[in-house]
């Protein structure tokens, strides 16, 4: 059931385009069935044991397609298909007549089921798998409007900065599976007290964080969601505020209660969320563009879950699930809102707009109750939400502060959103602003209502899905009894507190927003900025490095081989035995000494040479030295060869001679001297290597078998000979074959020399 | 003593592939002068019926698994896995070539037979099971390369390619010669399995001997592979060659390198394993930064994929730093993924290229999703696989590689590796955007249509690197079987 309810969407997504082009008014309300179907269908498991299902996909790699159906994955798969069926419904409205749409309705398909895949998945492998197709559908939904280059640079820096945490997450899940020698998460999930005690606990928690905190924009890498505003809306509002950015949450929810409750935990998860939420909320007060102000806002919701996810417990998973669900419905229809704005009024700057409540009631309505949520006022489900975050924090007063300062600002911002734009004086935009047609204030509306019902009807409607998910976080059974009222106490005077100093923030906003824009101008640009320079810096590096090693030049190449293999020797030589102890010079005897000297000689003065007539003399020197020593030590044969191929070669050199370019002195006297020294260097160990072999017992078997057997099998005393017409005579029949068609191949090159070469 | 000179059938038919190819190679050699100069893709045809046979021989082959020729060459699981990779990338080159050459005025016989003499080499070194063997198969391979890499002989960066590719890979093939004479100067035989048993068996193991044996041969073959510190050639050669033959380059011959590199390592050096690990490590760790860092900054697209294949070298090396069977089988599956990947993706630049080459930088592919949609599809296709997205067979590949080196206790190489493919991320997702989101190039516009043998390179690949990515187990379960067996 599962299964199909993950892949439904994908399958649904390669017929969105031809849906959406048979049926271009009717097709995006068509295309929302199927997550209203689902969302019904996971509606009906509230309250029932946790479902798994599992198929083999690569048992080598231990890799399931498996998935779970628990109460944590639930809320969140609610959340993924119904905010997914109006965006649906909101997208056909906002993009009506664009000529790819049917293509944006296929790639929000892949998305949402993509997504559904990470909340589902209970497989690390499968979960990686469907978190880096988030990414992708979100590059691509975002690099949508592709004409503009903003657009193109945020959809790359989304992908970038996502999909390295991506690589990070994914190291982390094979630690995981090192340490737990599984890559289920519900087996995952069950040893946690293994996992904290093990050594790699620390390294694996900092890279599945990594993972978390890059996708979930925590400081100090939020700095791309904001800049991914510039997707289309219906994409804002699904992938940046209700689903996407909280895979990371999803992540850090789904395995506090194996890496949850230490120091690093704690530690990391409250001072990044924190800094993220005072950060986000400061930034969202002091922006002017609608869709801005939401992103940053969005940013601090997203501290504020991981700060609560930090301080776990009871209170802290309750106090995530519900600020998670409040969200997702507030938000939501915020960015709906605002581009309905956008849509009918040409601008989302809120200097430029003001008193559309008279021409956009429905919105309006909408956005006022949405933000009333956000500013976590009764009787709103924000409301229960900001409770229980205060709840939550009361660890500690400092954090307590942090929570308390981040609400205030949240109020601030809410207002700045839903009742700047709609009431007060209005204001001439640049389009004559009229109501959106229905599927624009369908969504907004939808989920703005659910907060005002989950906040009046909570025990009801919300506590089973909550109990069950803040059950899933702690890892131990939770109750959720939600209410309004809770008596007098100390949550509640801080609320009351929030409400004043809020309202308060917001009617002096004229004066406070423009002290802000240096903050802002320095917070919104730092994180942004380290990003840019370590793209500068790797630029840099690249630049650096290409030039260092790869200069085009031969001779480069053949040093560098050259020295890799002196360290080698040398370091073998060095940790091995050392050269072997040998006496060299006691049985040398004087032509010995004079052939090599002969040898040096004439290499050296080949090196010397300044004509290439020189050169080539010199060399033939070599090479008859080298003849002799054969000579010397008993191998005529070899001496034979060694002296013809040496003759044919310098004879070939001399011939080509005179058709070659002037000789010139290419290198300096430097390069020379550097040349000189890894040649002797490479000359030298090369002999203490031979030597070291030489002085070895090498295997006898072969030579001795010829010298036994060259006169009683073949009859020859030769043994050379032998070899060569007896006991290899194939071979050197086969040798002489292809001698003999080179030849055939040689003699028809000079045939065909006179010819002049035609044209091709 | 004489009877074993003699083959029987079943040693011919485990050597089957080899000879049905070297007999078409010939075949081609003689038609050659016979064919009129419109006709000369008939001998491609040929040659493409002759891998095709010669593939269906390695299945048969494979049904009859065993050593011959006195043990000189040995058909078991490992060949196998490489004698289809090598065999599926010139089929692959021969597709992409016909456009190309045809457009080069350069469509001759010998290209087709040189391409095949070249994949007889290199499925001899996949077979080998003896040094000698091994060497003989790695020139055979590398002298037709080496003329592969100039066939284009008027072209002057042609003849670069060729020629610095000839003096390096000879002086290093150099190394890897004196590295068998010093296995051989060791224990006295060249055969793998005789030199494995004489190592283990002695009681006082040519320790020293075999370290500097490993060394040398580990520069003959990390030449042949693109591994740091050796890879300098590689964009220089790369970008300098006909850009079929660039990508029978990056897949064939270094499958087959990487093969020997494997069966050498994990067999003969075994006992060494402390000694060259750290090597390896170094050169793994090496080739994946330099590829990378230095792909960054490329606007030739076949320079960048020169880095990115010094890149993956490198990521495979991590796999052999791993010696373990998972580390075997990683570094096979992903060598599988790699030439699909990296022959679709040059052959996408062979079409592109038009004539002369002059259009080979990302630049020139620009608009090129609007205007040939399908075309830029198969290219994001396998610019995603050679990232490492899922559903690709590159995610899998390298997924496999970095868990393979996690269970070594490889931590820091497998997260410095980690590290690296998100920075690779950078230049093939550039490609991506110019590709969609910039206005048609002057190329882009006037482009041609895809002929079918070329549509053919690409559908193949992007068909295999996505059966990689989603139903890998088959594949994988298949290497891992090799592997274990390799290890015994």
């Amino acid at each position: 059931m599962i299964h199909a309810a993950v892949l439904s969407g994908f399958v649904l997504a390669v017929f969105a385009p031809a849906i959406q082009r048979r049926w271009p008014k009717a097709g995006s309300w068509m295309l929302s069935l199927l997550p209203f179907g689902l969302a019904v269908l996971f509606a009906s498991h509230i309250g029932e044991e946790p479902v798994r299902e599992s198929t083999a996909w690569i048992p080598a790699l231990g890799a399931d397609l498996a998935f779970r159906l628990d109460g944590l994955g639930l809320v969140f798969a609610l959340i993924i298909s119904a905010v997914g069926a109006f965006v649906l419904i909101y997208a056909g409205g906002y993009l009506k007549g664009h000529r790819h749409l049917g293509r944006i309705q296929c790639f929000l398909l892949l998305f949402m089921a993509s997504m559904l895949g990470v909340v589902l998945a209970d497989n690390l492998v499968a979960l990686f798998v469907f978190w880096e197709l988030t990414s992708v559908t979100s590059y691509l939904l975002i690099g949508f409007d592709h004409e503009r280059e903003k657009s193109r640079a945020a959809a790359l820096q989304a992908l970038l900065v996502t999909g390295f945490g991506g690589v990070a997450m994914l190291a982390g899940a094979l630690l995981l599976q090192q340490i737990t020698g599984t890559l289920s998460i519900e087996g995952v999930l069950g040893q946690g007290e293994t996992i904290r005690a093990h050594a790699l606990y620390v390294p694996a928690l900092l890279l599945i964080l990594l993972g978390a905190f890059t996708k979930s924009a925590q400081f100090p890498f939020h700095f791309w969601l904001p800049n991914a505003m510039e997707a289309p809306t219906p994409v804002s509002a699904y992938l940046h505020s209700a689903t996407m950015v909280k895979a990371g949450i999803y992540l850090m929810a789904r395995l506090s209660p194996a890496l949850g409750g230490t120091d690093w935990w704690f530690g990391l998860l409250v001072t990044g969320g924190a800094v993220t939420m005072l950060a986000g909320a400061v930034l969202a007060f002091g922006k002017s563009d609608l869709k801005q102000i939401l992103a940053y806002s969005t940013v601090s919701a997203l501290g504020m879950l991981t700060f609560v996810l930090g301080i776990g417990g009871e209170a802290g998973a309750r106090a995530a699930v519900v600020l998670l669900i409040a969200h997702s419905l507030y938000k939501g229809a915020l960015f709906m809102a605002a581009g309905a704005v956008d849509h009918e009024a040409g601008t989302r700057m809120i200097e430029d707009l003001g008193g559309l409540r008279g021409a956009m009631p429905v919105t309006a309505a909408a956005a006022l109750g949405a933000a009333v949520s956000m500013a976590g006022l009764p009787p709103l489900f924000g409301f229960i939400a900001k409770e229980l975050f205060y709840e939550a924090a009361e660890v500690h007063p400092v954090l307590l502060a942090c929570a308390v300062a981040t609400g205030i600002l949240t109020v601030g911002a809410a207002g700045l959103v839903a009742i700047r734009p709609f009431f007060g004086r209005a204001v001439q935009t640049l389009k004559h602003a009229h109501e959106a047609p229905s599927s624009l204030w369908l969504g907004p509306a939808a989920l703005a209502a659910g907060g005002i019902v989950f906040g009046l009807f909570s025990g009801t409607a919300a506590g089973g899905l909550v109990a069950g998910a803040a059950s899933s976080v702690a890892g131990i059974p939770v109750t959720a009894e939600l209410g309004l009222l809770h008596g007098i106490n100390l949550t509640l005077l801080l609320s009351a507190f929030t409400a004043v100093a809020g309202v308060a923030l917001y009617a002096s906003a004229d004066r406070i927003r423009p002290l802000l824009r240096p903050v802002v101008g320095s917070l919104a640009w730092g994180p942004a900025g380290w990003y840019d320079a370590l793209l500068a810096s790797m630029m840099r590096f690249a630049t650096f490095q290409t030039r260092l090693l790869q200069n085009g030049l031969l001779p480069h190449y053949l040093r560098v081989t050259l020295g890799m293999a002196i360290l080698l020797i040398g370091v073998a030589l060095v940790r091995g035995t050392g050269p072997p102890q040998k006496n060299l010079l006691t049985d040398v005897r004087l032509h010995e000494a004079v052939v090599g000297i002969l040898i040096l000689a004439g290499a050296f003065s080949s090196v010397r040479a300044t004509s290439r007539l020189a050169a080539i003399t010199s060399l033939g020197v070599v090479a008859l030295g080298l003849a002799m020593t054969f000579v010397l030590f008993g191998a005529p044969d070899l001496a034979m060869t060694q002296f013809l191929v040496e003759t044919l070669t310098v004879i070939l050199l001399v011939l080509v001679i005179y058709k070659l370019p002037a000789y010139t002195q290419k290198s300096s006297d430097r390069t020379r001297l550097r040349d000189a020294i890894v040649s002797v260097i490479a000359g030298s160990l090369f002999t203490v290597l031979v030597l070291g072999v030489t002085s070895m017992q090498l295997a006898p078997e072969i030579s001795d078998y010829y010298i036994e057997n060259s006169e009683k099998l073949a009859h020859g005393r030769n043994i050379v000979n032998v070899i060569l017409v007896d006991f290899r005579g194939l071979d050197t029949l086969g040798e002489i074959t292809v001698l003999s068609i080179a030849a055939v191949g040689v003699y028809a090159l000079l045939k065909l020399r006179p010819h002049k070469e035609e044209p091709s | 003593m004489l009877d074993s000179f003699i083959p029987s059938w079943a040693e011919l038919l485990r050597f089957m592939p080899e000879i049905i190819l070297s007999l078409v190679g010939s075949l081609l050699v003689m038609l050659e002068p016979v064919t009129g100069p419109k006709s000369k893709s008939m001998l491609g045809h040929v040659a493409i019926a002759g891998l095709i046979v010669a593939l269906g021989a390695t299945f048969v082959a494979h049904a009859n698994p065993g050593a011959a020729f006195s043990s000189m060459i040995v058909v078991d699981g490992f060949a196998t896995f490489f004698r289809v990779i090598v065999f599926t990338v010139g089929i692959l080159t021969i597709f992409s070539s016909y456009q190309y050459l045809d457009r080069e005025g350069s469509n001759r016989g010998e290209y087709y037979a040189l391409i095949l003499f070249s994949v007889v080499g290199q499925s001899v070194m996949v077979v080998a099971n003896e040094l000698i063997m091994i060497f003989i198969g790695l020139e055979i391979s590398s002298i037709a390369t080496y003329v592969l890499a100039g066939f284009l002989r008027d072209d002057k960066r042609n003849n670069e390619s060729a020629i610095k590719y000839f003096l390096l890979g000879s002086f290093a093939t150099g190394f890897l010669l004196y590295g068998i004479a010093l296995i051989y100067g060791a224990t006295g035989t060249t055969d793998l399995g005789e030199v494995r048993q004489a190592v283990l068996q002695s009681a006082e193991p040519p320790v020293l001997l075999l370290s500097v044996a490993a060394g040398l041969m580990f520069i003959g073959l990390g030449f042949k592979v693109s591994g740091a510190p050796f890879q300098m050639w590689t964009p220089d050669v790369y970008q300098g060659a006909p850009t079929p033959v660039t990508a029978f380059m990056s897949a064939g011959p270094k499958a087959a390198a990487f093969a020997i590199f494997l069966r050498i390592f994990v067999t003969v050096f075994e006992s060494v394993g402390d000694r060259w690990e750290p090597l390896i490590w170094a050169s793994a760790l090496a080739s994946m930064t330099i590829g990378n860092f230095a792909a960054l900054q490329q606007k030739n697209f076949k320079r960048l994929l020169a880095y990115s294949s010094i890149a993956h070298a490198g990521y495979v090396l991590v796999a052999l730093t791993a010696r373990s069977e998972i580390g075997t089988a990683s570094a096979m599956f992903y060598l599988a993924a790699y030439a699909l990947m990296n022959m679709g993706a040059f052959a996408v630049i062979a079409h592109v290229a038009g004539k002369g080459e002059t259009t080979v930088d990302v630049s020139d592919f620009a608009g090129l999703g609007a205007k040939q949609p399908v075309t830029a599809a198969l290219l994001t296709i396998f610019m995603l696989s050679l990232i490492g997205v899922p559903l690709t067979g590159g995610f899998f590949g390298k997924f496999y590689i970095f868990k393979a080196a996690l269970e070594s206790k490889l931590l820091w190489l497998a997260i410095l590796g980690l590290l690296n493919s998100a920075v690779a991320a950078y230049y093939y997702l550039r490609v991506l955007v110019v590709m969609y989101m910039e206005e048609p190039s002057a190329r882009t516009e006037n482009l041609e249509p895809m002929p079918m043998s070329l549509q053919a390179a690409l559908w193949l690949p992007a068909a295999g690197v996505l059966f990689l990515g989603i139903f890998p187990s088959a594949v994988l379960e298949f290497a891992s079987a090799s592997a274990r067996l390799l290890g015994q």
